[in-house]
């Protein structure tokens, strides 16, 4: 596979969009929707995380391997995120004896 | 130009495009490693909001979103052309890769003046963890430890900002000294990699910190 050239108009259109993004995040922070709102603005964040990932740093255009090592960084943090929250999520569901 | 890119490849490569496979494998493996390093901080955020939405709702009310929106578009903006910087080293326009590292640089540097500006308004409001720490609310040991992830987060993010801005000087003077060439900026396409890497972290960072104090 030879040196992958993004053309510079996908970096532009990428660009716009990332703007576009903080735009809209920034707008929605206005908004009360409760604890929603985290959820939402870290939904966009994945959202603008994934574009400049894929683009920026050509994460798409990149060989198998590199793809796979990506996926691996994310997919190790959520598992780390889901085992300490199920952890301290479920602290107190159970009455033990001396707590 | 082709005999440049060849002399480059190191003995244990076959081919030019062999070691810039490597070296692309192994700066991702680095961001990976990366990715633990600020996800513990992460999940460690995650959990003191769990338990404490309140407090960490006022502290967040201390933040300035309209400094926070506008350092995200400088820093989007710098990851943006460090992208045509890369581009511009690909297609071997050396001239263009040197102005666009620059520019790159100096977005990078307006980005760390305005936190620290920040940071000094936080002082100013004795929002700085510590003996000089001072909230007359409830909680305030809680919206201290706030402040003390976000001073924690953005600080080691800003560290980063800064080792990024020594390793496009140390591009910069490469490509001002005609180091690269179409055939080869695999240099270039590995501090796009890190400079990027440092924008995504503070994408994430401005959602938890700045998005969430408008309603508390």
């Amino acid at each position: 596979m030879a040196q992958p050239v993004v053309p510079k108009r996908t970096y532009l259109l990428a660009y716009l969009v990332l703007l576009a993004l903080l735009l809209l995040t920034t707008i929605l922070a206005y908004i009360n929707m409760g604890p929603f709102s985290m959820v939402i603005a870290i939904l966009i964040a994945a959202v603008q995380a994934s574009l400049i990932a894929s683009f920026f740093m050509q994460a798409l255009y990149e060989s198998a391997l590199v793809r796979v090592v990506t996926a691996g960084g994310i997919v190790w943090f959520l598992i780390m995120m889901t085992l300490v929250l199920t952890d301290y999520i479920t602290r107190g569901w159970l009455p033990f004896p001396g707590k | 130009m082709a005999d440049h890119a060849a002399a480059l490849v190191r003995e244990h490569f076959s081919t030019a495009e062999q070691q810039r496979e490597t070296e692309t494998l192994g700066m991702w493996i680095f961001l990976a490693t990366e990715v633990m390093f600020f996800g513990g901080l992460f999940v460690a955020f995650t959990v003191y909001r769990m338990y404490y939405p309140q407090a960490f709702g006022t502290g967040s009310a201390g933040m300035n979103i309209v400094l926070g929106s506008i350092n995200t578009a400088v820093l989007i903006t710098s990851s943006f052309t460090m992208a045509m910087a890369v581009h511009s080293a690909e297609v071997g326009n050396p001239r263009l890769l040197t102005l666009l590292l620059i520019v790159t640089m100096l977005l990078g540097c307006i980005f760390l003046g305005i936190k620290f500006t920040e940071y000094y308004q936080h002082f100013l409001e004795h929002r700085m963890p510590g003996v000089w720490f001072d909230y007359a609310g409830p909680a305030a040991s809680k919206v201290q430890m706030f402040f003390v992830f976000y001073y924690f987060m953005t600080g080691l993010h800003a560290l980063h900002m800064i080792v990024g801005v020594g390793v496009l000087l140390v591009i910069l003077g490469r490509a001002m000294a005609g180091s690269f060439s179409a055939g080869y900026s695999t240099p270039v396409a590995m501090a796009g990699l890190y400079w990027s890497f440092v924008d995504i972290i503070w994408v994430f960072l401005f959602a938890i910190f700045y998005l969430q104090g408008l309603h508390v």
